[in-house]
């Protein structure tokens, strides 16, 4: 038995979770954090990786829509590494009532979310993809954001101030002294241990599991899992985040994020988190949606599907899902339920999880009688050694320099009062250091590491899964988080082979037998199976079968299963 | 330009079928949308992975599963087919080794064994028989070729109860300094000064770690494999075996090129690059394809016709978002067993396999194709290896036996 | 962009990441330069962006042979994914003045042709000059430059009367800068045997096919070229004239390359597409439908032949093959070679002269190994680099039908 004495517990390690870990530590707080799986292991890592500009919710939720707004521009700045500078479209298709283009317009003033009506011939010569029939297009200032990325760099922020960080530990119990919470007791899934914490507060932050947490300490705190599921398409058809202009339902975002188009997502109530399916019905859906954005759409390749949940708080009953308060809650059981030294974060939505944290950490703060301010939207976020990279090559020639934002024809409709977002600017924000679509090509090119390279798909070079294993990765599916291993076209056809004898390779002197990387091997190909068997026709089909060749017909992984057991500081969902 | 016969597909059984006919004096022309399956396989011929004398499991399905192609074609076809394939090997100084009634267990690139039944004598001294007799082997590959890693390959080999060590050799030098895929290694080991350099380092680790046989990775060579191996083991002291890397396969190539080099010699014409889009029909004959080409098709005409485009992996069958499963070339029925929603299992890794993969054209005994009701669709068409319905090859382990048993009868009848 | 130019770009989905191209390229197989075919085509696609700047320049590497798109089991167009990487990053960083002016067959070619040929072709053949060319421009000094004709092949053609009179209709040749500049005789030979079968041969206007441009990533001067080849072309396509052609390279332009890779799909861009015919894929149909005239003299021949890879990226086997069969007593061994190397102006290049010699080894030693005094190939630069490697000579096998019909050289 471990024990560990702290001021502040934090549970989950997701975006919240690690963003109050920072703002904690960056008032000198001294806080753990504890997260039963890798970081951004749950609904974090299953989002579409959309920075919401707040477009999406001018009316139905004009609060949400002011803050994503307002931490949009505060996210550019302080995590431009982890974002894509993708700008999006709110487009009226035929489907769409085109009445609300004007409530739109005049919503986003209102809410103070930056939008500007484009011409449809504007819109057209930006993405040529999509469907010639919508009506109307307003450009704002959505972007793309890696989650994985961003989680870790947070993270980094918070270990670089003190705070402690303890993945792969599941919350056995919380510690209830009376009316106070003082601690918990966590097992430590790699070793077995068990390990005490005494703190004088506990963060709940574990999103759609936060009930489960909150649970452990006797109180009760209804979150409604909602699934969202979302289908990544095999290359970018779009490189503008694509929302359909009404008010939110099912496959209404497209959202282009590293190689992929990301198409979401739905939103059904799911009674546990952890057990949910991913039905034919909903990859019909997202299909027939998109055809409705990309003429043509379901003869793209689909990647994969995936499903996160949401962590939507449900303090009213009688109301449908998607009408639940998109806006956060802090629950403050003291004064809710009258126990001490616990707070509990429900809802919210990746785009604010700073403010979240902001908010959550100035009431612990004020609990514990900090008073130093906030600073988490001043300092720039850390930039992770998986993910260092030489800056963008320079621009040669003027050709291809031209402003990002044309403004709509004179005679046009136009937004008074609602300046262009950004105006002309530097291409995409490539000198403003946000990710952009070729840094991983260029990077390779510059190294001559294509002879490097573990997975081909989406460039990862064998520097970059050793950096992974060597920050901490615990299995493949980490290290795929890290870097993108595997989510590729092949889907880990080639790689995952190639990672799972690295891997070995690397930690065979800590004690991983050819055993454990067998069934790391093994869970991980089932893992990636999960995703692929949703969208399994056409190229991803004959792609499964070429895997199943590799894997079945030339490597006989199967004939593994006798000599694979887990264990040897490899977890995996089997063995957790 | 008319033909007698014309294969649709390069594969193993595409190459076999047109192989027969020209040497029955036909005039033969094989078509083929690109390289295929055999360019992914380990290069050996499985014929029945479960069985341990694979001939007489073949022998048995006749009564048990009367629509397996093995049973459609016959034992001996299956037997005559391996006879004709070894010989083209022969041909090439690639010689196999093993017998059709008898289950050979070698070493994958992740340490598994693996039955099979013929394999290339470059790879025979891996056999498991011959890594338990006690003596140490040694794995050893090369850094800078991503897909072969001897320490796992040894570990796991250690698990299942051989005495095996990894170990990674020095690149000598060479004029490459990069773009180190198996087949430009394989290019590499024919250089005499380069695989000197290799049977250096190993026979100072056999001379060393006392190995009796040492495994490598399969790309010792695209044409001359079997020189390579011979210098290299005269040169280490140890038997050298290749152990099958991660596609392109070289081992793969080296059977495809043994049959082209038999079809040339035969006076077979090839067109890689011919995308069948198409058939033209006359009267339930199949009388002209069309390929694809630049600006229009090309149409081709025949007597008689191979389709041997391969099942979901080679391309010859196509599903569909929607649910439908196309056979590409001349859009014959298909046989699907199962409904979309069964078409894939929960495990990736599930024994039996997942049924799409069983989707194929239902054929008679003579291979034409069948429609839902049972009749012939075209007189004239053979069907032959994974295009055919009702059998798995890769869970089955029996790829490469079908191929050359239902290659080898549309060669002949 | 209209489908087929999404098309294209959506074909890349169709990579199962198989690595074949990779393990068949032939420039793959002899330099570190180039990352392989999957690398640069499929595979780096999905990281670029139309605005963004061109991350990596290894896909000038990838000389066009188009081995890649015929081994490829899946149907991705590898070769012209990689021919528009190039041409963006030509229209990114500009192009360099070497590749400016070999793009220009036509201009150089007029330059050298005529009565001043003999004084060109002295000046190439000097060491120091093609020192100083190669400093100057960056064209190898050993590269296998054609010889400059002392006539052009429309001035002979305007002397030129027709031997007998035409019973079967019209065909407008399309002859190339190589014909008209340095080898009119193999538009001799084509005219002679278009006319031997009965058709009036027309010489339309028309300018190089851009080829040349497309390959160096000058997608603005090919546009143009092509875009002018249809406005003169056009007229005759729509009387039903088929075009027809003695380069390879020229008549897959005018079919495909153009369209495909630049991107235009107009109804007279097809229209001159659907028009257009190598001169033996032309033959050849009329072999099958029985006009072809077989008039043949023996001819106990047994010659190497080569097919090149622009010939075969038409995607019709092998017809010159399947023409010359007739002729009694001629042999044609096939080369079974992937590619010769040159691959149009790449293999002229300082930096490429000698990743083409090693690609084009094979062919090079089956060309030595026939021991034959003549090889044919139907490619020109193709022709001038296996007669500068082997020195062996080497001939258009229109040129030995010509000669197979007894025709008059």
């Amino acid at each position: 038995m471990r024990n560990i004495e702290t001021e502040v517990l934090v549970i989950g390690g997701g975006a919240t979770g690690t963003g109050c870990a920072r703002d904690l530590a960056l008032r000198g707080i001294r806080c753990v954090l504890v997260e039963k799986g890798d970081l951004t292991h749950g609904t974090t890592g299953r989002y579409h990786g959309l920075l919401h500009s707040g477009g999406r919710y001018v009316t139905k939720d004009p609060q949400s829509a002011t803050e994503c707004a307002r931490e949009n521009a505060i996210l550019r700045r302080i995590m431009p590494h982890c974002l894509e500078d993708t700008a999006g479209f709110f487009v009226i298709t035929p489907w769409d009532d085109p009445e609300y283009g004007d409530l739109f317009a005049a919503n986003c003033l209102k809410t103070g979310v930056p939008a500007q009506e484009l011409t449809l011939a504007e819109m057209l010569r930006r993405e040529p993809a999509l469907n010639p029939q919508i009506s109307r297009v307003f450009e704002v200032q959505d972007g793309s954001a890696d989650s994985f990325l961003a989680t870790h760099a947070t993270a980094q922020a918070a270990r670089e101030y003190g705070a402690q960080i303890l993945t792969y530990h599941n919350i056995i119990g919380l510690v209830r002294e009376g009316d106070r919470v003082t601690g918990a007791v966590l097992e430590d899934l790699r070793s077995g241990e068990r390990v005490q914490v005494r703190c004088a507060y506990v963060l709940n932050a574990a999103g759609a599991w936060a009930g489960k947490i909150a649970a452990l300490a006797g109180l009760t705190v209804t979150v409604v899992p909602g699934k969202g599921t979302m289908v990544a398409m095999n290359h970018r058809m779009i490189n503008t985040v694509v929302n359909r202009c009404k008010l939110p339902a099912d496959g209404d975002i497209l959202v282009p994020i590293h190689t992929v188009a990301v198409i979401g997502t739905t939103d059904v109530h799911v009674p546990d988190p952890d057990t949910f399916d991913i039905t034919p019905e909903e990859i019909q859906l997202m299909l027939a949606e998109g055809e409705k954005l990309v003429p043509g759409f379901s003869q793209y390749r689909a990647l994969r599907a995936w499903a996160g949940v949401r962590p939507l708080y449900k303090d009213v009953d009688g109301a449908s899902d998607r009408d639940l308060p998109r806006t956060y809650k802090l629950l403050d059981h003291a004064t809710r339920d009258g126990v001490q030294g616990m707070l509990s974060i429900v809802g919210g939505k990746w785009t604010t999880y700073r403010l979240m944290a902001e908010e959550a950490v100035n009431e612990v703060a004020r609990y514990l009688g900090n008073t130093k301010p906030c600073r988490t939207a001043e300092e720039v976020l850390p930039v992770p050694v998986t993910a260092q990279r030489s800056p963008a090559p320079p621009l040669a020639g003027s050709a291809m320099r031209y402003p990002r934002h044309e403004p709509a024809a004179p005679d046009g409709p136009r937004l008074n009062g609602v300046r262009a977002p950004i105006g002309p600017q530097p291409i995409y924000g490539l000198d403003a250091g946000f990710y952009y679509l070729g840094q991983h090509l260029a990077d390779v090119e510059r190294e001559h590491a294509q002879d490097e390279l573990i997975c081909e798909c989406e460039l990862v070079t064998r520097e970059r899964v050793l950096a992974a294993l060597a920050s901490g990765a615990a299995n493949l599916d980490d290290i795929r988080r890290d870097v993108r291993m595997g989510m590729g076209p092949c889907q880990g056809g080639w790689c995952i082979y190639r990672t799972a004898a690295l891997l070995f390779e690397q930690r065979v002197a800590d004690g991983v037998s050819s055993a454990n990387t067998n069934a790391a091997l093994l869970h991980f190909l089932q893992e990636r199976w999960k995703g692929l068997r949703p969208v399994l026709w056409g190229d991803q089909l004959r792609q499964a079968r070429l895997d199943e060749q590799i894997y079945v017909g030339l490597l006989g992984v199967h004939r593994l299963q006798a000599i694979a057991e887990p264990g040897g500081g490899l977890v995996t969902d089997d063995s957790r | 330009m008319a033909y007698d016969t014309i294969v649709l597909g390069a594969g193993l059984a595409g190459m076999l079928a047109a192989l027969g006919r020209s040497e029955r004096g036909e005039r033969v022309l094989v078509l083929a949308k690109g390289h295929g399956a055999t360019h992914w396989a380990a290069g050996c011929i499985d014929l029945f992975g479960a069985a341990t004398n694979p001939l007489a499991a073949v022998r048995d399905l006749a009564a048990t599963q009367p629509t397996h192609p093995y049973a459609l074609v016959g034992v001996t076809a299956l037997e005559q087919g391996l006879a004709r394939l070894r010989a083209a090997c022969e041909a090439v100084g690639y010689p196999l080794v093993g017998s059709a009634e008898r289950s050979l267990l070698l070493p994958t690139a992740v340490g598994a064994l693996r039955p099979t039944s013929l394999v290339p004598a470059t790879m025979v001294a891996g056999e498991s028989r011959q890594l338990g007799d006690g003596r140490p082997t040694l794995i050893a590959g090369l850094r800078e070729l991503r897909d072969f890693f001897p320490p796992l390959i040894a570990a796991n080999l250690r698990a299942q109860g051989f005495t095996a060590e990894g170990v990674y050799l020095d690149l000598p030098p060479s004029t490459r300094h990069g773009a180190f895929s198996p087949m430009n290694f394989a290019r590499l080991f024919e250089q005499p000064a380069f695989r000197e350099q290799i049977g250096r380092q190993l026979a100072d680790l056999v001379r060393r770690g006392g190995y009796a046989r040492v495994g490598l990775p399969g790309c010792l060579g695209l044409h001359q494999a079997t020189t390579v191996v011979r210098d290299l083991q005269t040169q280490s002291g140890a038997l050298i075996f290749e152990i099958p890397t991660l596609p392109v396969s070289v081992p793969g190539a080296r059977l495809f090129h043994a049959l082209e080099q038999a079809l040339v010699r035969a006076g077979g014409q090839m067109q890689i690059g011919a995308w069948v889009r198409r058939g033209e029909v006359q009267t339930e004959q199949l009388v002209a394809v069309y390929s694809e080409a630049a600006a229009r098709e090309q149409r081709h005409t025949a007597q008689r016709w191979v389709l041997a485009t391969g099942g979901i992996a080679g391309g010859g069958l196509r599903a569909e978002p929607t649910g439908e499963v196309r056979e590409t070339a001349l859009g014959l029925p298909v046989q699907v067993s199962a409904a979309q929603s069964a078409w894939l299992a929960q495990r990736f890794l599930a024994d039996a396999g997942h049924p799409i993969f069983r989707a194929g054209v239902a054929t008679d005994r003579d291979l034409r194709p069948l429609d839902a009701a049972g009749r012939v669709v075209y007189a004239n068409v053979a069907v032959v290896g994974a295009a055919i319905a009702g059998f798995d090859p890769l869970r089955e382990g029996c790829l490469e036996g079908v191929a050359v048993a239902t290659g080898f009868a549309a060669g002949q009848h | 962009m209209d489908h087929r130019e999404l098309a294209l770009t959506q074909a890349l989905d169709h990579c199962i990441k198989c690595n074949l191209c990779t393990s068949a390229c032939p420039v793959v197989a002899v330099t570190d330069q180039f990352p392989g075919p999957k690398y640069v085509g499929p595979q780096a696609e999905r990281f670029r962006r139309a605005g963004q700047p061109v991350p990596d320049a290894s896909v000038d590497y990838c000389s066009g042979c188009r081995v890649c798109n015929q081994v490829c089991p899946t149907g991705v167009p590898i070769a012209e994914l990689n021919a528009r990487a190039r041409g963006a990053m030509v229209a990114e960083r500009g192009l360099p003045f070497r590749n400016w002016i070999i793009a220009r067959a036509d201009l150089v070619g007029g330059l050298s042709a005529g009565p001043q040929a003999p004084l060109v072709n002295l000046g190439l053949k000097m060491a120091p000059a093609r020192w100083v060319i190669e400093q100057l421009l960056g064209i190898h000094h050993q590269a296998p430059l054609p010889m400059a004709s002392t006539y052009r092949f429309r001035s002979w053609f305007k002397r030129h009367q027709a031997a007998q009179p035409a019973t079967k209709g019209q065909v407008v040749y399309f002859h190339g800068c190589a014909t008209n500049y340095y080898e009119p005789h193999v538009g001799q030979a084509a005219v002679a045997v278009l006319e031997h079968n009965g058709f009036e041969v027309i010489l339309a206007e028309q300018n190089c096919c851009g080829l040349p441009l497309i390959s160096n990533g000058d997608f603005k001067g090919a546009t143009s070229a092509h875009a002018a080849n249809v406005r003169k072309l056009l007229p005759y396509v729509r009387r039903g004239m088929p075009i027809v052609g003695t380069s390879t390279s020229c008549t897959l332009t005018l079919k495909e390359e153009a369209p495909e890779i630049l991107g235009l799909h107009d109804e007279a861009v097809r229209a001159v597409a659907a028009g257009t015919y190598d001169i033996f894929e032309f033959l050849r149909q009329l072999a099958e439908r029985g006009e072809l005239k077989t008039d043949f003299r023996p001819m106990p021949r047994r010659l190497p032949y080569h097919p090149p890879c622009q010939y075969r990226a038409h995607r019709l086997g092998k017809p010159a093959m399947d023409v010359l069969a007739l002729v009694p007593g001629l042999q044609l061994d096939e080369s079974h070679a992937d590619c010769c190397g040159i691959a149009g102006t790449y293999g002229l290049k300082r930096e490429k002269y000698q990743i083409a010699q090693d690609v084009g080894q094979s062919l090079f030693e089956f060309v030595r190994r026939a021991g034959a005094d003549l090889v044919l190939c139907d490619s020109e630069t193709c022709r001038w680099q296996i007669t500068h490697a082997t020195g062996v000579p080497s001939q258009h096998p229109i040129e030995v039908l010509a000669a197979a019909y007894g025709l008059r050289r």
